[in-house]
């Protein structure tokens, strides 16, 4: 007689995907994207138009300076990224250190633009002195609004991570969530301003 | 068994939200199509031209804002609501008390200038066209120029919703109160330029943010609807929807 040794039925392993943090924040994330895709059609609509008004005035732009602000903002994006896997593996003390990390380098940005924007005034490039400089002072200052924002967001993420009895991973997600929409509309603004000649 | 409405412990809170219904309806209809005063007129428009634009909108302007004035009174159902909503909420009262105090005072540059502007130009029309383009400026810039007015009235919204713990409203719509409050500031440079996109009537400075604005109430009056719904009148989370309840926890988890 032979005996027929069948394994146990497995339960089918059911994989839960989730996105990180609150997923309410994506409808903020998909709800601001729309709103700079709508201002970014109208200046690429007003650019073709007057394309070599726009060119004359775009060449006035120092493109180091937008590349320096872009590695300064990646880089913070890599290190909120940090925090949120330091702070999923428990190691709070680093992730702590991170999320200043990603302020610094938050700071070393706005250091950049305001620069930037200094450089501009001083070559007589101001708000009302053309369309195109209309557009740059439009875009990165509603950007810069967003930044601030996020300075706020990086201290409710280090308010939580410093006490024991508060720490939740789903809001250290939500605000890196926040951080990166920051990160990912000044690479659109970088691109449409300073690279598409 | 719904309850008569006589006995209906939330009658006045579906009273208030009828009211904000109509009020922005209203508004709609009379700022848009009866006082013509949205879309905004150009802002480049010279005295002669102003002084034309009101003679052509004579009519509409006159009754349209003799209802706004014998009827505006009734956007405060809303605000009411919005403030019984944050009453509602695991949050300090100072946010309800802040919120309302703002946006009552908001209203005066923001909604109530225009009309008292408008209706003054229109009622006195063989007055010296610069008056009148300086009413016409007046009215316009401080209805579009000062809606950074409400921008901190969204955020405290936004920071009570962010924080309550009743679960009055959905996270999203907290975040969403940041966009909104965004655009608003969008439009502080229509004091500054005359044409283009930026202007009173530009598409960013105008027809984005009335696009965002209109979704924005839209949602919110669905949302404060389905506060008094769930209303129990009592002081922990609001329940669920009756017919979220009855869903899987997995589905009710990912809608709250």
């Amino acid at each position: 007689m032979t005996t027929i040794e069948t394994a146990p039925p497995t339960p089918p392993v059911t994989e839960t995907k989730r996105v990180p943090g609150q997923p309410d924040m994506w409808v903020f994330v998909i709800f601001e994207s729309l709103i700079f895709t709508a201002y970014f059609a109208v200046y690429l609509y007003y650019r073709a138009r007057h394309e070599a008004a726009f060119l004359a005035a775009q060449s006035h732009l120092e493109l180091w300076l937008g590349v320096l602000a872009t590695i300064a903002l990646l880089t913070s994006s890599w290190s909120i990224a940090r925090c949120v896997q330091t702070a999923r593996a428990g190691r709070y003390k680093t992730a702590v250190r991170d999320a200043y990390l990603t302020a610094g380098f938050g700071v070393v940005f706005m250091g950049l633009k305001i620069a930037d924007w200094v450089h501009q005034i001083h070559l007589g490039n101001t708000f009302t002195s053309s369309q195109f400089f209309q557009y740059y002072f439009f875009l990165t200052a509603i950007h810069f609004v967003h930044l601030l924002i996020g300075f706020v967001v990086l201290g409710v993420l280090l308010y939580q991570l410093s006490g024991a009895e508060r720490r939740s991973q789903e809001i250290v997600e939500t605000c890196a969530t926040y951080w990166h929409t920051v990160d990912f509309l000044w690479v659109l603004i970088f691109a449409l301003l300073y690279v598409v000649r | 068994m719904s309850l008569p409405l006589r006995d209906d412990p939330k009658r006045e809170l579906w009273y208030a939200w009828y009211a904000a219904v109509f009020f922005y309806t209203l508004y709609s209809v009379i700022f848009f199509l009866v006082t013509h005063v949205q879309p905004p007129g150009q802002p480049w428009y010279t005295p002669t031209q102003v002084t034309h634009w009101f003679a052509h909108y004579h009519n509409g302007l006159l009754i349209g804002f003799a209802l706004i004035f014998a009827l505006g009174g009734l956007s405060a159902t809303s605000i009411a609501l919005i403030t019984y909503s944050i009453r509602r909420m695991s949050v300090s009262r100072a946010f309800a008390y802040s919120y309302l105090i703002l946006y009552a005072v908001s209203a005066v540059p923001g909604f109530l200038f225009i009309c008292v502007a408008m209706t003054a130009g229109t009622f006195r029309p063989d007055r010296d066209p610069q008056l009148q383009q300086w009413l016409y400026d007046f009215g316009f810039l401080s209805f579009s120029g000062t809606m950074g007015v409400f921008l901190i009235g969204s955020l405290i919204w936004m920071t009570a919703i962010l924080l309550d713990k009743n679960r009055v409203f959905p996270k999203w719509f907290g975040y969403l109160n940041l966009c909104n409050a965004l655009t608003e500031v969008v439009v502080a440079p229509s004091w500054i330029f005359y044409r283009g996109v930026f202007a009173w009537n530009g598409l960013i400075a105008w027809w984005i943010d009335v696009f965002v604005f209109g979704i924005y109430t839209g949602v919110f009056l669905m949302l404060l609807r389905n506060m008094i719904l769930r209303e129990d009148f009592g002081s922990g989370p609001l329940p669920e929807l009756p017919l979220l309840a009855r869903q899987a926890p997995a589905t009710l988890e990912l809608a709250s």
